[in-house]
């Protein structure tokens, strides 16, 4: 008879643990133009709700991440957004590139969908024009000032002014940073003296290269992913340039020196989410994660990205569900009751507001030297009210 | 029971649909067709509405391709150039129909510019010289930031008519099905006219057209304009269901899943068209369904259900080229004909 009784009693639990689920959405690319490093957001996203999951849930629901590859398609996005949103009825989104949220932007304000990208585009701080978009890094164009106030630290001749060539492809993601670092290199003087353009997917950047050589570049910072960034830094590398690269959080990881070698010493990076393995505090549960269920994968910077986004996103549903508000705006009003919301030192400790979505100006710059990422400076950009949304 | 196909009138001769049946079948699918948004989600409607945009875009380019023998690869720029003119000229106030109507015409005369070289060039000469129209039209949308908006894109307001807005896709699905209907119905007539034999005279021998007393230049030209037309009222509809456009949404990958389309379903066929879009759309997305149910059930073998998608994609499109090498449509008028005289096929 208790056999039975705890049969059913388990029956109970399980229908009402399947009800108290809450379901969000992950839009990811596994298979496109930026898989190189999608996979390894995505990775971070999915076991940081596993172990999420594991650990309490949202005060005891568990999240169900609904994920779909796009392949970096906008009519895929568009489609999937839509069945996530109609069908499946997701709370919130985790999203990937600067494209697609971009495009989804103002359906995501039309639905009230909090839309967590993985595209940190200053278009996307401003709430007065994308109310419900968020990401959890300083934004590109901070994370490229801080670049360029290094650069012009690290600068030794001080007759002129450092001289700096962009590397970029001609899409949003591409061109998200650029006008904003022009403008803060005539601020601080540095000079932008080339801007090269780059295919989505390419193979050989000679031609840019030797453009760029010709303009006397001393130091150049490309906008591409890790694939890409390799390309660049070993062609360089063939044709002897002695520039200075550095590159984003989506072109700089531990997956850079992996696959460009030799060529990516000395580049430097911006890096948001630390490296994997980190010793900071927050890493931990990281490590134990790894350890205990793919101990032999690698990891980076990019995969820790996306454990802090569940972790950010995770603490909103917990206040919204606390708040008994667990739909779209009750979502959106909790993240902007973040306040110096600590990560144990993963990323920076991140506040949004009701009129200001950047989680964090401040910006560490890596520098690979004997294939290992080591940390060279750090700047905290100011959070000046006309550079929001720029 | 019948054992053949007699007609006896010239009516009966001309008649599209030329059985009860048959016009029975279309009625029951216009009917699912109408009654669809009231049984659908929201995301099977989005789906619908880009079938119905991809039905219209194929068929444009069967008419160039399939119809008149001229390879095109600058399908994606003419759907651009529909997209964006429609977004250029809502920007300006210019009301729904008149606003697609003028983007096919834009987007007919662009077609023409590119469909010059086809008085020297042909076959795969003409494909390369068209897909330099997908760059140049490319290019052009991602530098005339004034037009375009560049790479940020452009937004569109949804389409009204006597100030009822078609804000949803549940309700732009009617405009959508009224246009592509029209369309189809001008598409298979067009071919029962003198200009659409001479285009299919163009495509089987162009020598013997020209002795036969075709202008075979105009009609390839001709040609580039209905079909860029077909295109660039996708375009426009495109853009209204969108609502946000930039350059982003019109990759080369758009053309070739086009001709897709029209090999798949098979050349020269109206039906051809609408079946191959309706396969090449909802293809990814069942498989997209399906790899995310397997997904689910195995999470180790996520990774691998994923790229499985692609491949069951590429492998779908090998074996119809195989087994059915003149496209779904030949095999569907197959199986129509052998149930329109069973058991006495002779």
């Amino acid at each position: 008879m208790s056999f039975i009784r705890a049969a059913i009693l388990a029956a109970l639990t399980s229908g009402a643990a399947l009800a108290q689920e809450i379901k969000v959405g992950g839009l990811f690319d596994f298979t496109g133009v930026t898989s190189d490093v999608g996979k390894s957001f995505a990775q971070g996203v999915r076991d940081g709700v596993q172990w999420t999951n594991a650990n309490g849930g949202v005060n005891g629901k568990k999240i169900r991440l609904i994920d779909v590859d796009y392949g970096y398609k906008m009519p895929e996005a568009v489609a999937a957004y839509k069945r996530m949103v109609g069908d499946e009825k997701v709370i919130m989104i985790n999203g990937w590139g600067t494209g697609d949220t971009e495009q989804l932007k103002d359906q995501a304000n039309a639905d009230k969908m909090p839309y967590v990208s993985a595209s940190f585009s200053a278009a996307l701080t401003d709430p007065t024009k994308t109310p419900y978009n968020f990401f959890v890094a300083p934004s590109y164009s901070d994370q490229l000032r801080a670049w360029l106030k290094w650069v012009k630290d690290d600068w030794k001749d001080k007759s002129r002014n450092p001289k700096v060539a962009f590397f970029y492809g001609d899409n949003k993601y591409g061109k998200s940073p650029i006008e904003a670092g022009k403008q803060y290199g005539k601020e601080i003087g540095v000079d932008i003296v080339d801007e090269e353009i780059v295919p989505g997917v390419f193979q050989d950047a000679t031609s840019q290269l030797l453009n760029m050589k010709q303009k006397g570049a001393d130091y150049a910072y490309i906008n591409v992913t890790t694939t890409g960034v390799s390309t660049i830094i070993k062609d360089a590398k063939k044709l002897g340039l002695n520039t200075r690269f550095g590159s984003n959080p989506y072109g700089f990881s531990e997956a850079l020196p992996a696959v460009a070698k030799e060529a990516a010493e000395g580049v430097t990076g911006v890096v948001p989410h630390v490296p994997f393995g980190e010793n900071v505090p927050g890493m931990k549960k990281l490590m134990d994660f790894h350890k205990k269920n793919h101990a032999d994968d690698a990891h980076d910077a990019i995969y820790v990205r996306g454990w802090t986004y569940v972790l950010v996103w995770g603490e909103a549903l917990k206040r919204a569900d606390k708040a008994n508000a667990l739909n779209g705006p009750g979502v959106k009003a909790a993240m902007e009751t973040l306040k110096d919301y600590d990560l144990g030192g993963l990323t920076n400790p991140v506040t949004y507001t009701a009129t200001d979505h950047r989680p964090s100006t401040k910006t560490a710059i890596y520098m690979i030297k004997g294939g290992k990422l080591v940390k060279v400076a750090e700047y905290d950009m100011p959070r000046k009210p006309e550079w929001l949304g720029l | 029971m019948r054992c053949g196909d007699f007609r006896t009138t010239y009516a009966q001769d001309m008649a599209i649909f030329d059985s009860t049946l048959g016009r029975g079948f279309l009625a029951a699918f216009l009917l699912f067709l109408v009654a669809l948004p009231w049984g659908a989600s929201s995301y099977w409607m989005d789906v619908a509405n880009r079938i119905g945009i991809a039905v219209i875009a194929a068929t444009g380019l069967n008419i160039l391709t399939g119809f008149t023998g001229q390879i095109s690869l600058g399908n994606a720029a003419f759907l651009s150039v529909g997209a964006y003119s429609t977004a250029a000229l809502t920007t300006r106030g210019v009301p729904f129909l008149i606003a697609v109507l003028s983007s096919g015409l834009i987007s007919a005369m662009v077609g023409m510019v590119f469909g010059f070289p086809s008085l020297r060039l042909k076959g795969l000469y003409l494909a390369i010289a068209t897909l330099a129209a997908h760059f140049i039209v490319e290019f052009t949308v991602v530098h005339w930031e004034s037009m375009t908006g560049g790479v940020n894109g452009i937004s569109v307001a949804p389409p009204r008519i006597l100030g009822y807005a078609f804000d949803s896709d549940r309700k732009i699905y009617f405009p959508i099905l009224l246009i592509t209907a029209g369309m189809l119905w001008f598409a298979k007539n067009l071919f029962r006219t003198r200009v659409g034999k001479a285009f299919i005279a163009v495509r089987d021998q162009d020598i013997s057209a020209e002795v036969m007393g075709v202008a075979v230049f105009r009609h390839k030209l001709l040609s580039f304009a209905v079909s860029s037309f077909y295109v660039g009222v996708a375009g426009s509809l495109l853009a209204y269901q969108a609502r946000i456009i930039s350059p982003e949404n019109f990759p080369l990958a758009v053309a070739i899943d086009q001709l897709g389309m029209i090999i798949i379903g098979g050349l020269g066929s109206i039906l051809g068209s609408i079946l191959g879009a309706i396969f090449i759309t909802l293809l990814p997305e069942l498989l997209r369904l399906a790899t995310g149910a397997a997904g689910q059930s195995f999470p180790a073998l996520g990774d691998l259900f994923v790229s499985l998608k692609l491949g069951v994609f590429g492998l779908t499109i090998v074996l119809f080229l195989i087994f059915e090498p003149d496209g779904m449509a030949a095999r569907w008028h197959r199986i129509k004909n052998y149930w329109k005289l069973y058991p006495f096929s002779y």
